[in-house]
């Protein structure tokens, strides 16, 4: 460290060194909660009803959730931190912003995810639909005002959302057993691998991180988060009020969803 | 004053029309009973408006008082929805092995819960409109209408419903579709893990519902 050749440039090296330590404690804790997440699906795997049971076994079968016990773990976390955390911002959310402004929040941000939905559009084959994320693009950001006004609704072409675990279900990859990720909810392996590729491959958080405007990122994460949970507001109260057990409402109508949005990228030309 | 009046002239003939068409169809049901599936999409189509608009008028009557409003929400929903058809449906395997009582106790919860829940769900009515688009034939008796749901802000939600035209020729729902998630496919799903749950004993998942009636009773 003290040699004269590497004090020739000594930001160089400290910027290397501070990058190894961010990424070593990175890693670790990924490690670390990878672990205990392993830990817990291993100790809580579902036991499959006996032979002579087979009505439950075909349940079973249906219900698609070997982990069940693990994903119960997860979801109760998910649920404390929603109670206290997210539910409570959405709700000041919406007690602080009206319903224009919240619907203009929710328009830009979804405008912002055009470059996602048209690469699972062309990547799904469906030219129509990648045609139509573009139309919606170039009307939005324009006469949209950068996309706080979605003015190609009325004009006849509606929004959809396009993302890479429905192009991997439209190519037949099989969902795998239910999975429920901390804090991002319900999901399954192929969605999950699709919410990583997703952010992956996002052009505009490319831009921001290159140029150094993280904070912007994490306001637009934020932002997302923060939004989609206040449109959800009364669906997920009504669903948690109305239900024997909140959890299996949860699975059944993420699974049924997923489904259906799978069946329509695969049925459209 | 003089537009309101213009439009109530149209309106008392149709209502009128309505009422006649609708004593004509009764008598022809009770002349030819056989001839009761013969409805058409049309039919069906009115059956969902009919029921939306009788919702959206009790909701909108403030006049009535929170008594009355949920009697005839009862009223409404017990003759609209098919729930010992959806009832039989959600509990599924389990209706079989169930006895007679317990049948007929589950109805009545389910009745109860069914009914508070949607009358809670129509208390954040925002003048929303319901717009049927299609009717299709599934099966004898079972159609399929499709509908949305326009608000005043956003885009609007697609709906469809299932329905069923009983013995005596009426139309029933029997299912609610929103965005491919089905109402009945749902339920099926939280009560068979709540017997999964318990062990398969359809006594526990009772005092369970009747615990969930509780709180929706308490939360109003």
């Amino acid at each position: 460290m003290t040699s004269p050749r590497t004090s020739a440039s000594p930001n160089f090296v400290t910027r290397i060194n501070r990058a190894l330590t961010l990424e070593r404690i990175i890693t670790s804790t990924t490690a670390r909660l990878l672990l205990v997440f392993g830990l817990v699906a291993l100790a809580g795997c579902a036991t499959p009803p006996p032979d002579d049971d087979p009505e439950g076994k075909a349940e079973f079968e249906q219900v698609n959730d070997p982990l069940e016990p693990a994903n119960r773990w997860v979801f109760g976390f998910n649920d404390i931190a929603d109670t206290y955390l997210l539910r409570p911002a959405a709700e000041g959310y919406r007690a602080v912003t009206p319903e224009f402004g919240r619907q203009r929040v929710s328009d830009f941000l979804d405008n912002l995810k055009t470059p996602i939905y048209l690469m699972n559009d062309m990547l799904q084959g469906n030219v129509t639909l990648a045609g139509s994320t573009m139309e919606r693009f170039l009307l939005n950001s324009s006469f949209g005002v950068l996309g706080l006004m979605d003015v190609a609704t009325p004009f006849g072409i509606p929004g959809h959302s396009s993302d890479f675990g429905q192009t991997l279900g439209s190519w037949g990859i099989d969902e795998g057993p239910y999975l429920v990720l901390p804090l991002f909810g319900p999901s399954n392996p192929r969605d999950a691998v699709g919410l990583a590729v997703d952010s992956y491959a996002d052009p505009v958080d490319y831009y921001l991180q290159n140029n150094h405007m993280h904070w912007v990122s994490w306001t637009r994460l934020g932002a997302s988060a923060l939004s989609q949970r206040e449109a959800y507001l009364d669906a997920l109260d009504d669903a948690k009020r109305t239900s024997l057990d909140f959890y299996s409402t949860m699975r059944s109508l993420y699974r049924q969803r997923r489904k259906a949005q799978i069946d329509q990228a695969g049925a459209a030309p | 004053m003089t537009n309101l009046r213009n439009h109530n002239v149209p309106n008392m003939m149709i209502i009128r029309r309505t009422l006649l068409g609708a004593m004509i169809a009764l008598a022809l049901m009770a002349a030819l009973p056989g001839a009761a599936y013969a409805q058409s999409p049309t039919d069906a189509r009115s059956f969902i408006e009919a029921t939306a608009q009788s919702a959206i008028a009790t909701m909108a009557d403030k006049q009535l008082s929170r008594n009355d409003r949920d009697d005839r929400f009862r009223a409404l929903f017990v003759s609209a929805f098919d729930i010992p058809e959806i009832g039989r449906f959600v509990l599924s395997r389990h209706w079989r092995t169930a006895t007679p009582e317990q049948q007929h106790e589950f109805l009545t919860l389910f009745e109860e819960i069914t009914v508070l829940t949607w009358a809670r769900r129509f208390q954040d009515y925002d003048d929303e409109r319901l717009e049927t688009l299609e009717a299709t034939k599934s099966g004898e008796r079972d159609w399929m209408v499709s509908s949305r749901i326009v608000k005043r802000e956003g885009p609007p939600n697609p709906v469809q419903w299932r329905i069923r035209q009983g013995t005596d020729g009426a139309f029933r729902i029997t299912d609610i579709i929103a965005e491919g998630v089905s109402m009945a496919i749902t339920l099926r799903s939280d009560y068979a893990s709540t017997m999964q749950a318990n062990g398969g004993r359809i006594d526990t998942l009772l005092a369970t519902m009747r615990t969930k009636l509780d709180q929706l009773r308490a939360a109003g």
